[in-house]
């Protein structure tokens, strides 16, 4: 006791340095922290306080008052715990320390490309890896020409600026004569991208902009929120952190009601929700149509608003009424699509048309990533608009993502930028924007390889006008505008295969000979690494010097932060800008790709391109390390939402072809007339050429539950699945008896017992396109009829393109995309049964691929962190010291 | 003294406290206040959670579990070496250098806050992180800081009194006199969704009277979407009765709130 008491411990780190640990990347920061490094160790990371060197007061902080209640910003951050828990990341036993090369890949031999997913790695010298990489392109730009290359900025990454994942590739490629890109759909606005567009115009990836000053509009006025199919308790971690959780908990204290429309009891329902509607993945649309029904017959929408702000309602209401078709779109209707009580329909309608009510999202789930999803997305706009959208507290709000008080400098908040230069954004526009020579949408890239030539209408492309839908584009384009199939991938935080659609088709397509080399970049291996055939390691955002521009809403405060090195690499991992410089070297473009410029210039551009000179100058920004920009004196004067649009249509017209809101498109009626999927006027579609994935379907008979897959709590898509303090929760995973972690497939008691299943059974949900292994959790957090699983678990083949324990969903969803002329992805509400795992079921596995099965079950395997870096690895050296970096 | 007070009733689930109290213990060595964690299976702060309800009537809260820093700790008087002891700022630790792994403690705790760390051999938990309150630089524990909904509240009781005045602490028979006070954990719930099944619409307005073993009455009314909640129920018998004019009086006898209720969608008749 006297020992305890006498001595005293040093708390203090040798440097903190700020870092943006929320996982959105593409340059918009969020989730900020401050990390303690201690002797070239990561101490602690917590809560970035932002009066740690100004006064808060200099913040001017924004208040927001109903009911002689006030809501205020704290002044530190509020990050997410994958953020807090990040240093697992840097030290996780899957870092890749190494170039690697597959073992059976030879670029002067054999390639055996039909072993991609199946054949282990060695170790090679950066020098090896980018000779045989640069000597790659040479060659394939010399037999195929440049466009042979197709560069994949694809999914997720962390936010880094200088060193940004995504594809600096792509800038590469562009001194060299052009690529083909992958252009990244928007996989998390489908509904909204393809659908809502068409209705109120552009948008913010077709959600609701303008969408300025929605906070303080919605609170001064607003008396019920619909969450429809939104998860301020999940999503939001992924982007800047927690303040939606607070402005949760703070509207049911000044009496906003919540209700939350979605098949699943999700986090947020199970602590803010006043009412829970349990709605059938993807039938949200029957749902919406009952209500249009509703509001229709009782004469309960806003009349003089449609009549003036508004075209189509009279298709919409023929439609709706039975007058197109026959069928009445009744809550009776409605009742048997969307497993909704009819009576509870009626409720909701007249609830709504009651009282004043805003619709909130954080991205879209389940909800907008099914089979036409355009169509809830349309629906969701046509209703808002018969109850007079932009008028008080009537809004579609990205709840703190868009909304927020402003702040004074800051001249745009959108999530990539775009007050940054072309140097710096360009490799990320390679994901977000179709600026390749040759085009392939994400979602067909599988089609791509195997089903060529491709046509197809809208790139799809994250950043790009509503009129790109209808443009036609090729794949290849022509030959004598250097079209050609494509031979090589670069690909850059991959994800593909867990991610998007249909992810045992990616693991087919990958082993098609024609591709003849893969080359991932990345800081672990794992998903597509595996398909990869040379593998370059980049490294963390604690391991590199950069800077980040915090303009993401939904921080409490804005911020820009020098991110000082916290420690040195991993192994002989290179920033991801480096990685590609390497090759440039190697390619004589390395002066040409660096421009001779220092991480400084670059940090010093950043700050020159946000022009924040009045505000604070570049010498005492860098010496204090950060800046936080304070509320403009007159934010409360911003017109809210479509406020000017609702006071004056004329004047303030929408960008759609007629400046309203269009419930019925004309231009979709002129550009494709035979449309049955996604018609002019948005429907209840049962079936159709693309999608058989109703519980109307022949095939329910085999797969009787719908699946529904959102967004995980635990993870941002692929990213952070290997933090073994989220892993331990019991909806991050679920431990099997096998030892194994597997991913959760949440089903109600009731299927549960049909099938014998019980809570912790290692169980298997399948269709015709694979079967994943997951981890049941029976309980009453979701409705009969559904089986919910996250979607991005690592992916860990038994079978590869077949079988999967790694609970990678997505390898099991649709071929097809949202629709025949939107290409987004279809990864939720479509047919498939659980089952549990018998021993007859493994004997069958082992028999179709016995070498593939055993490797499964032999690979080094850690139930703490998961799946491990050496289990695909022939190098002992490697083996043993990235396990002690790990310790 | 120091106390923590947690609200229940604004804690999300995130286990933010839960992962920074890994993030500050494991593979931190804090001698003399704690060696270091074991990467997993060790809580020394523990989220648990708790589900109540059926489809679709569910709700769902979260107990944040940590030492619960006792007057009448169990644990210091189990130790046979002294080696577990009160700071004079009422903060329980298990001296790590001291500790000879006889697991006593880790069975005196009736709040499983005690945990053994096998490789070490000594036994370990909340050291309501005294070793960053004694460096000067910081006012709270790392949970404490990380609490994005400030669910978890430390000080000195003194400066808590108002918010201890209101709170329970767990298990209270056991006469551990802790320093961890919760407020607005929540009871059961009966729950209901009133329709009729003729014009198949929700009955709004409907009386519900709910009368407990004693006697002792509360109403509820019927709101928009037909639903009736009575929430903070102790556990015991009740029964129902609803009244809605025009309709029939729906009685149900003998609900046991040993488990909360939803008695799903129920059918009045005229």
């Amino acid at each position: 006791m006297a020992s305890a008491k006498t001595q005293k411990v040093d708390v203090r780190p040798d440097k903190t340095v700020i870092r943006a640990l929320a996982l959105g990347g593409l340059l918009g920061g969020g989730g900020e922290c401050a990390v303690d490094v201690k002797d070239g160790k990561i101490v602690r990371i917590r809560p970035f306080h932002y009066d740690w060197k100004y006064d808060p007061e200099s913040f001017r902080p924004w208040k927001v008052t109903r009911n002689g209640k006030t809501y205020r910003p704290l002044f530190k951050s509020v990050p997410g715990p994958y953020s807090l828990a990040y240093k697992k990341r840097a030290y996780s036993p899957n870092r890749i320390k190494y170039p690697l090369i597959r073992v059976d890949w030879d670029p002067n031999g054999e390639r055996n490309p039909q072993n991609r997913g199946k054949s282990k790695y060695r170790r090679i010298s950066w020098d090896e890896a980018t000779t045989i990489i640069a000597n790659e392109i040479r060659r394939i730009h010399k037999q195929y020409g440049p466009l042979a290359i197709m560069v994949q900025g694809d999914g997720h990454g962390e936010c880094k600026t200088i060193n940004t994942p995504h594809g600096h590739s792509g800038r590469l490629f562009d001194m060299m004569g052009g690529f083909t890109q992958q252009v990244r759909n928007p996989d998390s606005w489908e509904g909204w991208y393809w659908g809502s567009k068409h209705v109120w115009g552009q948008g913010i990836q077709g959600m609701m902009d303008p969408s300025a000053n929605l906070l303080k509009d919605i609170v001064e006025n607003a008396d019920m929120i619909l969450f429809w199919g939104c998860d301020p308790e999940r999503t939001p971690w992924a982007f800047d952190g927690q303040m939606a959780s607070r402005l949760c908990y703070w509207w049911s204290e000044i009496g906003i009601k919540s209700v939350y429309i979605c098949p699943d009891l999700n986090y947020g329902a199970a602590v803010h929700a006043d009412k829970w509607i349990p709605v059938l993945p993807n039938t949200d649309a029957a749902l919406q149509l009952a209500i249009i029904y509703v509001w229709l017959t009782e004469g309960t929408y806003k009349k003089d608003y449609v009549a003036t702000h508004a075209v189509g309602m009279d298709k919409v209401a023929d439609y709706v009424l039975g007058k197109e078709d026959g069928i009445p779109k009744t809550p009776e209707w409605a009742s048997k699509k969307c497993g909704v009580p009819e009576w509870t329909i009626k409720a909701l309608a007249r609830e709504w048309a009651k009282k004043t009510t805003s619709i909130a999202h954080y991205f879209g789930g389940s909800y907008v990533r099914g089979p036409f999803s355009h169509e809830p997305g349309r629906l969701e706009v046509i209703l808002l608009g018969m109850q007079g959208l932009g008028g008080p507290g009537v809004h579609q709000w990205q709840i703190t993502y868009t909304g927020m008080p402003r702040a004074e400098g800051l001249r745009s908040t959108r999530f990539f930028n775009p007050q940054l230069s072309e140097r710096l954004t360009k490799p990320v526009a390679t994901t977000i924007r179709a600026w390749g020579k040759q085009l392939i949408p994400k979602t067909w890239i599988q089609q791509a390889i195997e089903n060529p030539p491709l046509t197809f209408y809208g790139s799809g492309a994250i950043e790009i006008p509503t009129e790109d839908q209808f443009v036609k584009y090729t794949y290849p384009i022509d030959k004598e505008k250097g079209g050609t199939e494509i031979h090589m991938i670069w690909t850059d935080t991959p994800c593909r295969l867990t991610c998007w659609n249909h992810g045992n088709w990616t693991v087919e397509a990958f082993r098609n000979p024609k591709i003849e080399c893969v080359v991932a970049q990345h800081p672990w291996l794992e998903n597509d690494c595996l398909l990869a055939d040379i593998i370059l390691p980049s490294n963390t955002t604690f391991e590199v010097e950069d800077i980040v521009t915090n303009v993401r809403q939904g921080v409490n405060f804005h911020s820009i932060a020098i991110m000082e090195q916290a420690i040195h690499p991993i192994g002989e991992s290179k920033s991801d800008y480096e990685v590609v410089l390497e090759v440039a070297k190697k390619l004589g473009l390395g002066e040409k790709f660096s421009e001779n410029k220092t991480t400084y210039d670059l940090q010093k551009q950043v700050f020159d391109d946000m022009e924040i000179h009045h505000l604070i100058s570049w010498e005492e920004f860098y010496n204090k390390k950060y800046f936080v920009f304070p509320t403009a004196k007159d934010w409360e004067n911003d017109p809210p939402g479509f406020r000017k649009f609702y006071e004056d249509p004329k004047k303030n017209p929408l960008k759609t072809p007629s400046g309203l809101l269009e419930f019925s498109s004309e231009r979709l009626a002129k550009h494709f007339p035979d449309d049955k999927e996604r018609p002019p006027i948005p429907k209840w579609i049962e079936k159709s050429e693309t999608h058989d994935e109703r519980i109307s379907s022949e095939r329910a008979k085999m797969f009787p539950l719908l699946l529904m897959s959102n967004h995980g709590r635990w993870r941002t898509h692929a990213q952070g699945d290997d933090i073994s303090w989220t892993r331990e929760v019991p909806t991050c995973k679920v431990l099997g008896k096998d030892g194994y972690k597997y991913e959760p497939v949440w089903i109600n008691p009731v299927d549960a017992e049909k099938r014998g299943i019980k809570d912790g059974d290692i169980v298997k949900v399948f269709n015709e396109r694979g079967i994943v292994l997951c981890g049941a959790r029976v309980w009453e957090r979701v409705r009969p009829g559904v089986a919910y699983v996250d979607h991005g678990a690592r992916y860990d083949p038994i079978i590869p393109g077949w079988v999967d324990r790694g609970g990678a969903i997505n390898t099991i969803a649709p071929y097809g995309v949202s629709s025949r002329n939107a290409v987004g992805q279809a990864t939720s509400g479509y047919l498939v049964d659980v089952q549990k795992v018998t021993e007859k079921d493994y004997e069958e596995w082992r028999k179709m691929d016995p070498e593939a099965f055993d490797a499964a079950f032999k690979r080094p395997y850690d139930p703490a962190s998961g799946l491990r870096f050496d289990a695909w690895v022939v190098d002992e050296d490697c083996v043993e010291s990235i396990g002690k970096e790990a310790k | 003294m120091k106390a923590f007070v947690i609200d229940v009733g604004i804690c999300n689930g995130c286990y933010a406290c839960q992962i920074a109290c890994k993030d500050e213990h494991v593979g931190n060595d804090w001698t003399p206040y704690a060696k270091p964690q074991p990467d997993t299976g060790q809580f020394w702060m523990r989220l648990t959670e708790h589900i109540r309800g059926t489809v679709p009537k569910v709700k769902m809260h979260y107990i944040p579990i940590l030492c619960q820093h006792c007057r009448e700790a169990p644990c210091i008087k189990s130790c046979p070496i002294n080696a577990i002891y009160r700071r004079d700022d009422g903060i329980v630790i298990i001296d790590p250098q001291k500790c000879t792994g006889c697991k006593s403690c880790v069975d005196s705790c009736p709040y499983d806050a005690i945990f053994f760390n096998e490789d070490l051999n000594i036994a370990q938990k909340c050291t309501g992180c005294t070793h960053l309150l004694d460096s000067g630089e910081w006012k709270v524990p790392r949970c404490v800081d990380v609490c994005p909904t400030e669910a978890i509240k430390f000080g000195e009781e003194e400066e808590l009194k108002d918010l201890i005045a209101k709170a329970e602490v767990l298990k209270p028979e056991r006469g551990c006199k802790p320093r961890v006070y919760y407020l607005r954990i929540p009871k059961k719930f009966i729950a209901g969704t009133v329709y009729d099944p003729v014009e198949k619409e929700v009955v709004i307005g409907a009386k519900c009277t709910l009368t407990d073993s004693k006697g002792r009455s509360r109403t509820a009314t019927t709101d928009g979407f037909g639903d009736f909640w009575f929430e903070g129920l102790e556990v015991g018998t009740y029964n129902l009765k609803i009244e809605a004019k025009g309709f029939a009086t729906k009685t149900f006898e003998k609900l046991n709130t040993e488990k909360d209720i939803n008695l799903g969608d129920i059918p009045l008749s005229r």
